[in-house]
């Protein structure tokens, strides 16, 4: 399949994506993925591997990287979901070096309770859904664990939902939908991280450091990070199926490759056009944490915000994601 | 009306055929019935043997075929539509039976395959002495009609002073049943006015009614949890075979399973052309890692003992291998490029990379001159998976998660393409031999 194109030359500002590419786009009813491919970073400690221990405090989080060799990077704005305990979220990511706990002290509670989640096995984690991730950002480093509550209340509320600042209502009301984002759109070999935009406007952009993390870190992107945006954005299914102008089997491919062509070229012009269009004030970066030459940033752009983890000038980590979220302006 | 559009009537349409008092017979299809059956009497029979019709569609097949002429038909045609009536008496439940026999009688319908098919039914029934108990004045009427009232009165009246072998009874009851020694004791419960012993006359309620003497489907158990191992035994070995499980014996079991599985099917000497769907979805992940990519694996198998060509085109990885995205509008053209009898795309639904374009090259395919039907199976992980939208809506879709569906799949796929139709007849007629093995069992002596 054909790269659109090169991502360098697309994100401006200190991260460097030198070398990552984006792959031909997928589509799920709003939700765009662009798979993005590009050099692997291996030896980080894989997210699943990452062990949430009891702690004392309603917003505090105890993070324990088992590996003895690779470094952790506590993907952003995960919440790890437990059983009978109630399920915080990060405002942040951290680095946590081989073998050591780290505790989060700004951490905020996002359900008080583990309902309806499958049971069993090992605790796995969400990401906050793009609504709620300019607001925990702008929030890390405060201790409450209440902070995103009204945050919450609103989204359910945008929902059709009770004003309740429990997120699992929102996400246990849609989980069929949701759930079926992670096999409506599926990670190509070889990919490290991906561009999403929910109908059509630019939604966030996510690299991480290997496939395998990238793979770890579908569900929860795909299902809640931007799934929920997307699934509230769902189109109609099309009435009906224009035909091409072709008169033979031949024709008919032409007419095909023709126009998947032509949608390629306006979808990197879009995607163009937002990553650079709306570039117009400073992009401010700002070092949060260090562990030998890797350094954890927040980048706050125009128009996106994140955190970004590099080596030198290499982009290892990253999850920035639209200001405006969800981010087509239609949407209420 | 076409063979796939009419399979999919007698599998959709659930109406009853109902008899108002006094009022005449309501058949709403009834004109889609008489017409398919003039086409081809025999072909319209057996296509009530076709897994999944349903019970109220194949009483209007027996319904038809018992209201028109043999005229003009051959010996043999003649025979499997006695075969098949039988099959159909046996394997309806007697309430729907009962009415197609009082409808005969509204229509006014007396062949001599009518009444030879009421008589036994009414008079060697496996369940005839409940059935009598319950239903007495609408079998009554059902035997009145097929032998005409004097006649069947004259009997009656010969059989209650003791007469069993006379000729009159021969010519006029006695020839038309397999086993004539049951037929006295059941007349004279037809025409006994006391009511049971337990004062249940004429009660039309109880499983007498309900419950068919034969299946014509097996029947389908779900399990109350669908995991990937428990949708056959092809899919099941492939399973232990993608979790790395002793190859040897996996593929010698394999091999085991899918012998069984073909045997089944009649030759197929066409091409299907199979666009296979191996994307990263068709994996799955969890609990339902490998379910999707087995059966379909177990499908592309069957297909390949069965047809005299299999081609299959895969879209994203490979079966071993399923990954990537899933581009099925360049699987069908490619697929189209092997001149094949029929098309058949097998994949979960998710068309994600250009979505919309399957639709778009189908509706197209008629203005570049392309006939070779194409149908799209969906690989669900169970019968009640929420199914996703459709990728192109204008195709026949037909769902599939164990392998018990492949008999209803295959003659659903192979219906719709004209090579299938001697495929769909074989098929149909391994059936009714097998429902008549089955009928002999039941009701000893009673052949067609």
């Amino acid at each position: 399949m054909t790269d659109l194109t090169a991502l360098d030359t697309l994100v401006p500002g200190p991260l460097s994506l030198a070398g990552h590419r984006l792959g031909t786009p997928q589509q799920a009813g709003a939700l765009t993925m662009v798979p993005i491919s590009g050099p692997a970073h291996p030896g980080f400690t894989p997210p699943h591997a990452l062990r949430p221990s009891r702690a004392t405090g309603r917003g505090q989080v105890e993070l324990t990287n088992p590996d003895a060799g690779g470094v952790a990077i506590v993907p952003l704005h995960i919440g790890h979901l437990h059983d009978r305990a109630p399920t915080r979220a990060l405002c942040r990511s951290a680095l946590i070096p081989p073998g050591r706990t780290l505790r989060f002290e700004d951490a905020c509670c996002v359900q008080e309770g583990r309902s309806g989640h499958p049971t069993g096995g090992d605790p796995r984690f969400l990401v906050l859904p793009g609504e709620l991730r300019a607001r925990a950002l702008a929030l890390r480093g405060v201790t409450d664990h209440g902070k995103l509550s009204d945050a919450i209340a609103d989204l359910n509320a945008r929902h059709g939902l009770a004003r309740h600042g429990h997120l699992d209502r929102l996400l246990a009301r849609h989980r069929p939908a949701l759930t079926r984002f992670q096999n409506r759109l599926e990670p190509q070999p070889g990919q490290v991280g991906a561009l999403f935009l929910i109908a059509g406007r630019l939604a966030g952009v996510e690299i991480t450091p290997d496939p395998a993390y990238f793979a770890q870190m579908w569900t929860a992107l795909a299902c809640h990070a931007y799934g929920v945006a997307a699934h509230r954005a769902e189109p109609a299914p099309p009435a009906r199926a224009e035909p091409y102008h072709a008169a033979n089997l031949a024709e008919l491919r032409g007419a095909l490759d023709h126009d998947r062509s032509a949608r390629l070229a306006h979808l990197t012009e879009q995607i163009t056009a937002q990553l650079t269009g709306p570039a117009t004030g400073p992009v401010r970066l700002r070092e949060e944490d260090r562990h030998q030459t890797l350094r954890l940033s927040t980048l706050i752009a125009p128009h996106l915000a994140g955190q970004i983890v590099t080596d030198g000038d290499r982009a290892i980590y990253a999850s920035l994601f639209a200001h405006r979220f969800p981010p087509d302006p239609a949407i209420p | 009306m076409d063979t796939p559009t009419l399979l999919d009537h007698l599998r959709t349409h659930d109406t009853a055929l109902t008899l108002p008092r006094g009022g005449t017979l309501r058949w709403d299809d009834a004109d889609l019935h008489r017409a398919a059956h003039r086409r081809d009497p025999e072909g319209y029979a057996l296509l009530a043997l076709a897994p999944g019709v349903l019970p109220w569609q194949r009483a209007r097949v027996l319904l038809r075929i018992l209201e028109a002429t043999q005229a003009g038909l051959d010996e043999p045609a003649r025979a499997v539509l006695a075969r098949l009536a039988r099959v159909l008496t046996l394997g309806l439940p007697p309430g729907h039976v009962i009415t197609v026999l009082l409808a005969l009688r509204r229509l006014r319908a007396n062949h001599k395959h009518t009444t030879r098919t009421a008589l036994r039914f009414v008079l060697e029934h496996p369940g005839a002495d409940a059935l009598i108990a319950a239903r007495r004045p609408a079998l009554l009427d059902c035997f009145e009609h097929a032998l005409g009232t004097a006649t069947a009165r004259g009997c009656a009246r010969r059989i209650a002073d003791g007469d069993t072998t006379s000729d009159y009874l021969r010519r006029r009851l006695l020839r038309f049943l397999t086993t004539p020694r049951t037929a006295p004791a059941r007349v004279r419960a037809l025409y006994a006015t006391a009511p049971t012993p337990d004062g249940t006359a004429d009660d039309p309620a109880g499983p007498a009614l309900t419950e068919p003497a034969l299946t014509l489907d097996a029947p389908r158990t779900r399990p109350a949890t669908a995991t990937a191992t428990d949708r056959g035994d092809i899919a099941a070995t492939l399973v232990h075979l993608y979790r790395g499980g002793p190859a040897a014996a996996l593929y010698e079991a394999l091999g085991r399973h899918l012998d069984e599985a073909a045997a089944a099917f009649p030759r197929f000497p066409g091409t299907i052309a199979l666009v296979l769907d191996a994307s990263a979805s068709m994996r799955g992940h969890g609990a339902r890692e490998w379910a999707l990519m087995s059966q379909a694996a177990a499908l592309r198998m069957v297909l390949s003992e069965v047809c005299d060509r299999l081609e299959v085109v895969e879209t994203g990885g490979d079966e071993r291998a399923p990954r990537g995205a899933t581009d099925l509008a360049t699987g069908v053209l490619d697929a189209l490029g092997a001149d094949p009898d029929l098309v058949a795309v097998v994949s979960d639904g998710h068309e994600n990379l250009f979505p919309g374009d399957l639709a778009r090259v189908i509706a197209t395919l008629p203005a570049a001159g392309v006939t070779t039907p194409v149908v799209f199976c969906h690989a669900a992980f169970t019968a009640d998976d929420p199914t996703p939208p459709p990728p192109a809506p204008s195709l026949p879709r037909r769902a599939f998660w164990h392998q018990d569906d492949f008999a209803d799949l295959l003659s659903w796929m192979l219906g719709h393409c004209a090579a299938g139709a001697p495929w769909l007849r074989a098929f149909l007629h391994t059936r009714l031999d097998d429902l008549d093995r089955r009928a002999d069992a039941l009701t000893p002596g009673l052949a067609a």
